[in-house]
């Protein structure tokens, strides 16, 4: 991380990795777990699972769409199915069975997205999704995650298998600062304020609200002391915190390494709107296909750095006290 | 063990699972008449696939349909909801009664197939391409279980095959040597829009399930007696390692000659009167008693053609 102020790519502490041991982890508690894949394990690391479960891997192929409807059936049979693939696959490709399939029937099925947010492998616009959140929101029943950093996203894979019905979860590829411990917990529906301010409301999730953080730690040397608040659970969404914390502040940014249409800053402007409208500036990819390129490059090309979170907060403070 | 390979079913029986077919057509009319909505066509077609799967070829307990040793029956084609809702009304699932509560607010009986409101059934659908993955991902599941008899059904259509998953699932299959899945084409030659070789050519078809590593039995699919024979070989001489597809060749509207090979009535409302015209034909064509539309007094919406013109 030093000199960048987006999060690095490299090893040792992707996210994936921590994915891969939470998968071995919980294989070892759930018998009946089973991890899917369609030719990707050893990018999307549930080569581990493979590794230590091969009786409950079952490989499908390049062959996405089979891959959600054997999912579906192997649940109908009382398992517990971890469809993985790159996250455009599942909200893309295979959507159609993603919603019918296994969402419709409200399916005890596990689905991590790999590969989301700004293109972490210069792969481009085909092979990162940023539209993940706002396609897996709109269906009913479907439960909704982006984690803060390695602990959030164990405890929402934790949650996410003792919780009946269909969770969509994103794994990036970038490793990111802890900001939880260990004995961090994942509860839906429940955001956390990882700093507490009175100026104005950073909204983060997934590798954002790290962002967030160094956004709020340089609004301080301006006299700013802004909240931030981690919204691991995107659906449900914590509308109690993000009412209360906007309320109190009069003013907010959403940050989401991820498009802003239909996504976080939808989410909570949508709750906003309703019941305590606030100024609100949106952070996250705009309306337009990403490019490959190095990822800090690319944080800087669709103004998600922390300054420009930090900017943002200025603007949304200037609406709400009527001076832009 | 193997009774009547290339034999006929007892008189008797043949007559059981003829009174069956004809109900389920019958049934299937009454549904989609008075629910102003459905596919007569792809009910009819499947009439004599569904009597003899459900009552002779599969182990099945309706009073308790999650019974874990029950073999399995999804259908794809979920579109043809009317006849296989017609079959498990038939069956014992739910009252007969219940068919009126078909595409309904509050019913148990969803346009396109619900499991979450329709006891017995196994899988959701309605887009198509989708119920073959979903029997493979069955099948690997019983494979995990201890008890190795219950199989697993699929029926599928024929313009559906033009879907690409099905093909993803097909080549799935035979790679996991899924001999316990037994799927069912209807090929009863006709899509929403037109003929299956005018749309979108499947042929040669049986050739395309065999490259996939299928069995392949082939079958005229409105005789009773040669569905039977190939669920009796399906279940006793070919599971050695392959799928094995049944490609059942029928008539689309099977039992209505204006329905048959029509695909106006792929999806189509009869109004009452076109309602009771059908089912007094569907009584002379089958043999049975002169019995028109049960609701013809019933105040019902006007003939509706969801194909557009």
């Amino acid at each position: 991380m030093a000199g960048s102020d987006a999060p690095a790519a490299g090893r040792p502490k992707e996210m994936r990795d921590a994915f891969a041991a939470a998968l071995v982890e919980l294989g070892q508690e759930l018998p009946r777990m089973i991890v899917l894949d369609a030719d990707l394990h050893t990018s999307s690391k549930t080569s581990a699972f493979k590794a230590a479960f091969p009786d409950r891997f079952i490989q499908v192929g390049i062959a996405e769409q089979d891959l959600f409807g054997i999912a579906a059936g192997l649940a109908l049979e009382g398992f517990q199915p971890v469809p993985s693939t790159f996250a455009v696959f599942a909200a893309r490709r295979a959507l159609d069975q993603v919603a019918i399939s296994i969402c419709y029937p409200g399916l005890d099925v596990t689905i991590p997205g790999s590969y989301v947010g700004l293109p972490t492998s210069r792969a481009g616009a085909s092979h990162n999704c940023i539209e993940d959140i706002a396609v897996m929101r709109a269906l009913p029943g479907m439960r909704v995650a982006d984690a803060g950093d390695n602990a959030d996203l164990r405890a929402i894979m934790r949650t996410a298998m003792a919780t009946p019905g269909p969770v969509y979860f994103r794994v990036t590829r970038l490793t990111v600062p802890d900001l939880f411990g260990p004995a961090h917990t994942f509860t839906w529906g429940r955001g956390e304020v990882v700093i507490e301010g009175a100026d104005v409301t950073l909204f983060g999730t997934g590798v954002m609200t790290s962002l967030c953080v160094r956004a709020a730690e340089t609004l301080v040397a301006d006299g700013i002391r802004a909240e931030v608040v981690h919204l691991g659970s995107i659906k449900p969404l914590d509308t109690d915190l993000v009412v209360a914390s906007a309320s109190r502040t009069g003013c907010a940014v959403t940050a989401e390494n991820a498009s802003i249409l239909g996504g976080l800053g939808a989410a909570v402007t949508e709750v906003l709107a309703e019941q305590a409208p606030v100024p609100v500036q949106r952070i996250g990819v705009r309306d337009r296909w990403v490019d490959s390129g190095g990822i800090d490059d690319l944080f800087t090309h669709h103004g998600m750095q922390p300054s420009d979170i930090a900017a943002a907060a200025r603007r949304a403070m200037a609406h709400r006290d009527g001076t832009r | 063990m193997i009774e009547r390979i290339g034999g006929r079913l007892p008189d008797a029986e043949r007559d059981r699972l003829a009174a069956i077919a004809y109900r389920i057509r019958r049934l299937s009319v009454e549904m989609i008449t008075w629910g102003q909505w459905g596919h007569i066509g792809g009910s009819f077609s499947m009439a004599e696939i569904l009597a003899v799967l459900y009552f002779r070829h599969m182990s099945v307990r309706p009073e308790d349909p999650a019974w874990e040793g029950r073999d399995r029956l999804i259908l794809s084609k979920a579109h043809g909801s009317p006849g296989l809702y017609a079959a498990m009304a038939l069956r014992g699932y739910f009252p007969e009664s219940e068919i009126y509560s078909y595409c309904e607010l509050g019913g148990i009986l969803e346009g396109h197939t619900d499991m979450t409101r329709t006891p017995g059934l196994e899988a959701s659908g309605g887009p198509l391409g989708m119920g073959l993955s979903v029997a493979v991902g069955r099948a690997l599941g019983l494979r995990y279980k201890a008890d190795p008899r219950a199989r697993v059904f699929c029926i599928l259509g024929d313009g559906e095959c033009n879907e690409g998953n099905v093909w993803e699932a097909a080549m799935a299959a035979a790679h996991y040597q899924l001999d316990d899945l037994i799927a069912v084409v209807d090929y009863n030659k006709v899509m929403a829009k037109g003929f299956v070789h005018d749309q979108m050519a499947i042929e040669p078809f049986a050739d395309k399930w065999r490259a996939f590593g299928w069995e392949v039995l082939e079958v005229d699919g409105h005789d009773l007696d040669a569905l039977d024979d190939a669920f009796h070989r399906a279940r006793w001489i070919l599971p050695h390692g392959r799928p094995i597809v049944v490609i059942a060749h029928t008539v689309k509207g099977m039992g209505v000659e204006a329905a048959e090979f029509n695909s106006k009535w792929h999806t189509h409302a009869p109004d009452g009167a076109t309602a009771d015209r059908m089912l007094r034909e569907l009584a002379r064509r089958y043999g049975f008693p002169d019995e028109g539309y049960s609701r013809l007094d019933d105040p019902v919406a006007k003939e509706t053609f969801y194909g557009g013109e």
